[in-house]
């Protein structure tokens, strides 16, 4: 008897438990569903309908035409899809690669005693809140002839760049930008992944004679492995997305010189008129920055396995 | 006879104004009820002042009538209005470049010029209301579908202090020809150590428009053309062609540095109100802003050089308002109305805005007899054609200012950057 009433109890308390897991999950999808709602919106549909586009025809004024693979065919062999895509490679791999090892040297700069600390780091941090139509328009008075840089140049003897107005010069010129605007935003990151080292190990480091690179190599950079593979695939993700920089800064020239995948998909969407062809650019350029992705997670995971 | 002329001129010009396009209307044409309608236009701060002026006047007229203003930059007006004419959230009236018109008319998003409004029986008689060819970009099938309210020559400026520090007569010494252009270049170029403060002449390069609208009228200089009269044919690598790029290297050469300069397409003519560069093309719409600038009144503006000044040739450049067809039949005719009512005063569009509009007798008004270098304006409208149209036209631009580019910041081989242009040009036209 008294067993089947433990029993019973038993059964009443998991219904309990359960009710309020499920009460609780209820909660939490009810928090989660205008984040959930807005992202498949704005974000999800655009990106479903983008690639249903991507196989047709469409001028944005008559109703799209399926074309199937025409459009993704037709781009392998465009040379100026090629080479905007050829450009964003490039500008992928010189604005992001210095990004790493001075976002971590800042961050290391920065997690020590330093005098105006504060003031310092929000003075670093500037490039990152303000917005990239104002700073491409600013840059673009620093890049100037008689601009800011050139008259420094000048100082050390070096002849004045046409930044912004020459085939060789303007996309380093983009990707410096790119570099002072995402460096300190990266630094913010790894500031926060080496705040998150216990002090511990540094002091048992030290205790056991370890010197300052002897720490670096040993603790800092294998602990902060989580925070660098994020840092390394952000930074190419947001490399491949640039668009506001060039568009402001260069339009893409000089004869197409900065003319990065992005931009080059808005032109063709709004300046010329083919939403299906922008579309198949957009499909390549996701699956472009999925592969990279993809890769970076397993090569700097290999080693885990 | 001095009191005969001033009244015969005074009634031409009365005469000109009523001849005016819109200075006539039916009313009965426009709508009654509670009509609003949308206009877009694109930023310029005399041509949106006068706009401002106009839209409170034609409420009063018209109470039943509302007007939303929504301004634009000039650098993405056109992509704005073309997706939200495909989204259909465009506007009742829209302003765009002229070269924009050929591509809605074959997307069929424009609304025909009312006639009723007009007052006109037929469309010759809007026809004849402009210069020959005045709406030349905008009539297709034998319908008018825009109105310019700037139909903008491109004529050669120049800064009469830098001519007279280089010991130049701007009036007498004022380049013909473009080997004009080139000889003038080294007297008039100063460079300081290795910066070129002051070009003698320069072709813009802050736009691919501005830099095809340069080169057309040079490659027709040479008696060839870029596309084929219905667009669908280009001819970007003709022998024309490369003898007009060949000739803009050299010219560009000549000029200065090309890879020194402060425009932008918010400002295309920086340079030469700050002084850079000592003769400019650009259209009349420039004048109150190089009055206002240092240059103040210190500039003389001559016919766009040629090749062979017996046989000119120059462009037309200009903007115009076009109706959506997709808006209800209430707002099609009021917006046509306010279109009428806003070019109804082209003297007053010249005096305010420095726009000119294509219509016959333009040149008889005070304001215009007034206006630095009119009679020069008007010569090289006379001898001018639209900026190239097609359906492809950006993609065309592009495939131009490219070559262009590659020419003069790069050093590649004038032909074969064009046979490039070309072979990118006919990949399009071919869609």
């Amino acid at each position: 008897m008294s067993s089947a009433v433990h029993a019973e109890s038993h059964t009443v308390r998991r219904r309990l438990r359960v009710g309020l897991a499920a009460k609780q999950a209820m909660f939490g999808y009810a928090i989660l569903f205008p984040t959930i709602a807005i992202l498949c919106i704005f974000r999800f549909v655009p990106m479903i309908q983008a690639f249903i586009i991507s196989f047709s025809k469409y001028d944005l004024i008559h109703p799209p035409q399926f074309v199937g693979l025409a459009n993704f065919v037709d781009l392998v062999q465009d040379p100026l899809f090629l080479n905007s895509f050829w450009v964003s490679l490039i500008y992928v791999v010189f604005s992001v690669l210095p990004v790493w090892p001075l976002s971590l040297a800042l961050a290391i700069l920065f997690n020590r005693r330093l005098v105006f600390k504060n003031v310092l780091r929000s003075a670093v941090f500037m490039p990152v809140v303000m917005p990239a139509v104002v700073m491409a328009v600013v840059w673009t008075f620093i890049y100037q002839q008689d601009g800011a840089l050139n008259t420094i140049l000048g100082w050390v003897g070096i002849d004045p760049i046409p930044w912004l107005r020459s085939s060789a010069f303007a996309l380093p010129a983009v990707i410096l930008i790119g570099i002072w605007r995402a460096t300190p935003y990266y630094m913010v990151i790894f500031l926060a992944g080496l705040q998150a080292i216990p002090a511990e190990y540094y002091e048992a480091a030290e205790i056991d004679g370890a010197g300052h690179w002897s720490s670096f190599w040993n603790i800092t950079l294998p602990l902060l492995r989580p925070t660098t593979l994020l840092v390394m695939v952000m930074t190419v993700i947001v490399a491949m997305k640039v668009f506001a920089v060039p568009m402001i800064m260069t339009g893409g020239g000089p004869a197409d010189s900065t003319r990065v995948l992005p931009l080059f998909i808005y032109q063709t969407a709004f300046e010329f008129f083919d939403m299906g062809r922008a579309s198949a650019m957009s499909v390549f350029l996701f699956v472009a920055v999925m592969l990279f992705s993809v890769a970076q997670i397993r090569i700097f995971t290999r080693g885990e396995e | 006879m001095a009191l005969f002329q001033r009244i015969a001129a005074s009634l031409l010009a009365i005469l000109a104004m009523l001849y005016s396009p819109g200075a006539v209307a039916d009313t009965s044409a426009v709508p009654t009820e509670k009509t609003t309608i949308e206009i877009w236009w694109h930023e310029y701060g005399p041509f949106t002042a006068y706009v401002k002026e106009l839209i409170p006047a034609y409420e009063k007229l018209h109470p039943n009538v509302t007007i939303n203003p929504t301004i634009l930059s000039s650098a993405d007006i056109n992509q704005k209005i073309s997706v939200a004419l495909a989204t259909g959230t465009g506007p009742d009236i829209m302003d765009n470049d002229a070269s924009f018109y050929l591509l809605y008319y074959t997307k069929g998003v424009l609304e025909p010029l009312n006639l009723d409004v007009f007052g006109a029986k037929s469309y010759s008689d809007i026809i004849a209301k402009y210069t020959t060819g005045g709406l030349a970009a905008a009539t297709f099938a034998g319908k008018v579908y825009a109105l310019p309210y700037q139909g903008n020559s491109m004529s050669l400026f120049i800064n009469n202090k830098e001519f007279a520090a280089a010991g130049l007569d701007p009036k007498k010494d004022a380049p013909k020809t473009w080997n004009d252009v080139i000889a003038l270049g080294p007297k008039l170029k100063i460079v300081q150590g290795t910066r070129t403060v002051q070009k003698a002449f320069d072709f813009p390069y802050h736009s691919q428009r501005w830099e095809v609208q340069d080169f057309q009228p040079l490659t027709e200089q040479f008696g060839g053309k870029l596309l084929s009269d219905d667009g669908k044919t280009a001819y970007l690598n003709s022998p024309e062609a490369v003898k007009a790029l060949t000739l803009w290297r050299e010219v560009t050469k000549a000029g200065g540095d090309p890879r020194t300069t402060m425009n932008t397409p918010s400002n295309p003519n920086q340079d030469f109100v700050d002084g850079r560069v000592a003769m400019w093309i650009t259209g009349p719409w420039a004048t109150p802003q190089v009055q206002q600038s240092p240059v103040g009144n210190d500039f003389t503006v001559v016919s766009l050089p040629q090749v062979d000044p017996a046989k000119p040739h120059t462009l037309v450049y200009g903007w115009m308002w076009g109706v959506n067809n997709a808006k209800p039949a209430a707002e099609k005719a009021a917006a046509w109305d306010f279109v009428r009512f806003m070019l109804a005063k082209p003297d007053v569009w010249l005096g305010k805005v420095g726009f000119v509009q294509p219509v016959v007798g333009v040149d008889q008004s005070d304001v215009a007899k007034k206006f630095p270098y009119f009679d020069v304006h008007m010569k090289d409208v006379a001898t001018g054609s639209w900026y190239l149209s097609s359906e492809f036209t950006n993609e065309i631009t592009q495939a131009l200012g490219r070559a262009i580019e590659r020419v003069v910041y790069d050093g590649a081989d004038p032909k074969a950057s064009l046979d490039q242009a070309q072979a990118e040009a006919e990949k399009v036209l071919k869609k």
